[in-house]
């Protein structure tokens, strides 16, 4: 107030002052309140997705070039799902009331929803590690000590049976659980879609392909970080990279993302050619606050080059050194693509009144509870449990060292 | 231990449902008594609720007892203005029907900060045609007056355009006279 009244008294610009102190009568949308933690939800989850999608392609689907980088997936997917809500945490002022919510789910509550579901595909998944791991685990047990021989036992359920018989039921339930697992997956990803286009208020969220638009954008980004984060740690090692399998995600990679890119641009297209209720504020918006982040970035940047480059892999036979670069490379531009694509959809969103008479902006701060500093840190933990899980569950498989 | 593998994994089932069970009972331990009485709340919070005192009152409170500010206000641009909204919440000023307290009138300086949080131009999402914006220093220079004037030396706070059209009235008569 100090500032305003000493700019107000010297004649200076005094505009952004007194954005700071409005929001009295109008206007009624100059702060986003749902900033960069809640655009990293729909990211860690959709990263959780796409790992979950490569390894159900080993598991259920029987795609054997996916062996190297199967079991790695199902612990990348744990360790990012372990995380999932760790940003929508921190965005609460006060976080131990997410449990009030899950004590009274109702029809009308849909972040209760995301509870349960979370739960459930939490469940399923840390048992898909355990069954698809015990005979690793079996081995390691015998030559663990200490408290690490305990957790060992526990988490072979205190069996050291590897007989055949033991070893088939093992095969049959981690068949069943990853075939649960696939819907559980797209549910858990579709509803945190659903979540943001059941908010009527806001015309650019309020539609229904907004699930199916983070469904195929969570695959796009989990399958580039399994293919990344496979050829960096790989190669940070100095172990071989197998190209069947690079091969194999890429082409999965490829579909996903002309689907997901489809639907991003047919959303668009919908409300350019419907021009429903609030069009002229949708396209104001692209146009104006969003079109440096979306047009440029997502679309002409992070969209058409890897476009270009999944075209000349798909089309032209590559040097495998040469496909593996490309492949980590259009994989890296697809995850900062996903990344915009939240950005856009969540804080793009916010950007617009609900008066529909203007745009306000947004500017990420370093020190904030969810500034940029605190994005990193969220960003960093999953990591660190993948590393913590790697102490545990080895990644690769012996034959492949 | 002798158990077999299969007897293992059935125990690991058994555990996962009694888990499941003893979650929902615990849950439906912890739900609020009065919860989905009504819809998917607290009916007790309807009550709860209630029992806030009461902080703000119409205008017509205050004109009750501001004869003199009432008429000009309600003859004046600002007549659909709350008085709560410049002067703060009648119950810091107002308990039954004693005065406790005196609420903030804005002076100088301040009157302009006020004025903006409104009437300024930089506030994009602004409805321009509904509300008079102005830019500072701006609109001063145009209305060629001091750059330290205070919006209240030209407007009425209550009736922003009272003098303004006095003026206009006084000089339009005198224009006429010569």
């Amino acid at each position: 107030m100090n500032t305003l009244l000493t700019a107000a008294n010297s004649g200076e610009s005094i505009g952004s002052a007194t954005m700071l102190v409005s929001n009295y009568v109008f206007p009624n949308d100059i702060h986003v309140h749902w900033s960069m933690m809640i655009v990293l939800y729909p990211y860690i989850t959709g990263l959780v997705d796409g790992a979950f999608i490569i390894a159900a392609l080993y598991y259920l689907f029987d795609v054997k070039s996916l062996k190297p980088v199967a079991r790695f997936s199902l612990l990348f997917a744990l360790a990012f799902l372990c995380c999932a809500t760790l940003p929508l945490l921190l965005h609460l002022g006060r976080p131990e009331r997410n449990f009030n919510m899950l004590l009274t789910p109702s029809p009308s509550s849909a972040m209760a929803g995301f509870g349960y579901i979370y739960a459930v595909s939490m469940g399923v998944l840390t048992f898909i590690v355990l069954f698809v791991y015990r005979p690793v685990l079996v081995e390691l047990r015998s030559t663990a000590k200490g408290w690490l021989q305990v957790l060992y036992r526990v988490i072979t359920f205190d069996s050291i049976d590897l007989s055949q018989g033991a070893r088939q039921l093992d095969a049959k339930i981690i068949r069943f659980l990853v075939g649960i697992g696939i819907p559980i997956a797209a549910i858990l990803h579709g509803y945190v879609g659903f979540i943001f286009g059941g908010v009527k208020a806001n015309p650019t969220w309020s539609t229904p392909l907004m699930p199916v638009i983070f469904l195929f954008s969570a695959c796009v980004s989990g399958i580039s970080a399994i293919i990344l984060a496979y050829i960096v740690i790989r190669k940070f090692r100095g172990k071989s990279i197998s190209h069947s399998a690079i091969a194999t995600m890429t082409k999965t990679l490829t579909l996903f993302f002309i689907l997901a890119f489809c639907f991003e641009m047919l959303e668009v297209f919908s409300h350019t050619y419907l021009k429903s209720g609030y069009h002229h504020m949708v396209e104001g918006l692209l146009n104006g606050p969003l079109a440096s982040s979306f047009w440029l970035w997502q679309v002409k940047i992070c969209s058409m080059i890897p476009l270009i480059l999944l075209g000349v892999m798909g089309l032209f036979k590559l040097r495998e050194g040469i496909y593996n670069l490309l492949a980590a490379v259009v994989s890296a531009i697809l995850l900062l693509q996903v990344l915009i694509m939240r950005w856009n959809v969540v804080i793009g969103g916010q950007l617009m009144s609900k008066s529909a008479r203007g745009y306000t902006a947004f500017h990420p701060e370093w020190f904030d509870k969810e500034g940029i500093i605190a994005v990193i840190i969220v960003m960093a933990i999953p990591f660190a449990i993948l590393w913590g899980l790697g102490k545990i569950f080895p990644f690769w498989a012996q034959e492949s060292e | 231990m002798g158990l077999s593998y299969k007897m293992r994994l059935l125990i690991l089932a058994l555990g996962i449902g009694i888990a499941t069970t003893g979650g929902l009972f615990i849950k439906s331990l912890l739900k609020p008594e009065s919860f989905g009485v009504y819809g998917p709340y607290r009916a007790a919070a309807i009550d709860e609720e209630a029992q806030i005192p009461i902080r703000h009152a119409t205008n017509v409170s205050c004109y009750s007892c501001h004869p003199y500010e009432a008429k000009i206000h309600k003859a004046g641009l600002h007549k659909t203005i709350s008085c709560e909204f410049c002067h703060g919440p009648w119950a810091d000023h107002v308990a039954g029907s004693k005065k406790v307290g005196t609420l903030p009138v804005k002076k100088d300086g301040e009157i302009t900060t006020l004025c903006l949080r409104c009437h300024n131009t930089e506030i994009t999402a602004r409805p321009h045609e509904v509300i008079k914006t102005v830019a500072m220093p701006g609109h001063l220079e145009s209305q060629k007056v001091k750059l330290t004037h205070n919006c209240n030396q030209c407007h009425h706070v209550h009736a922003p355009l009272k003098y303004i059209n006095r003026a206009k009235q006084i000089t339009e008569s005198a224009e006429k006279a010569l």
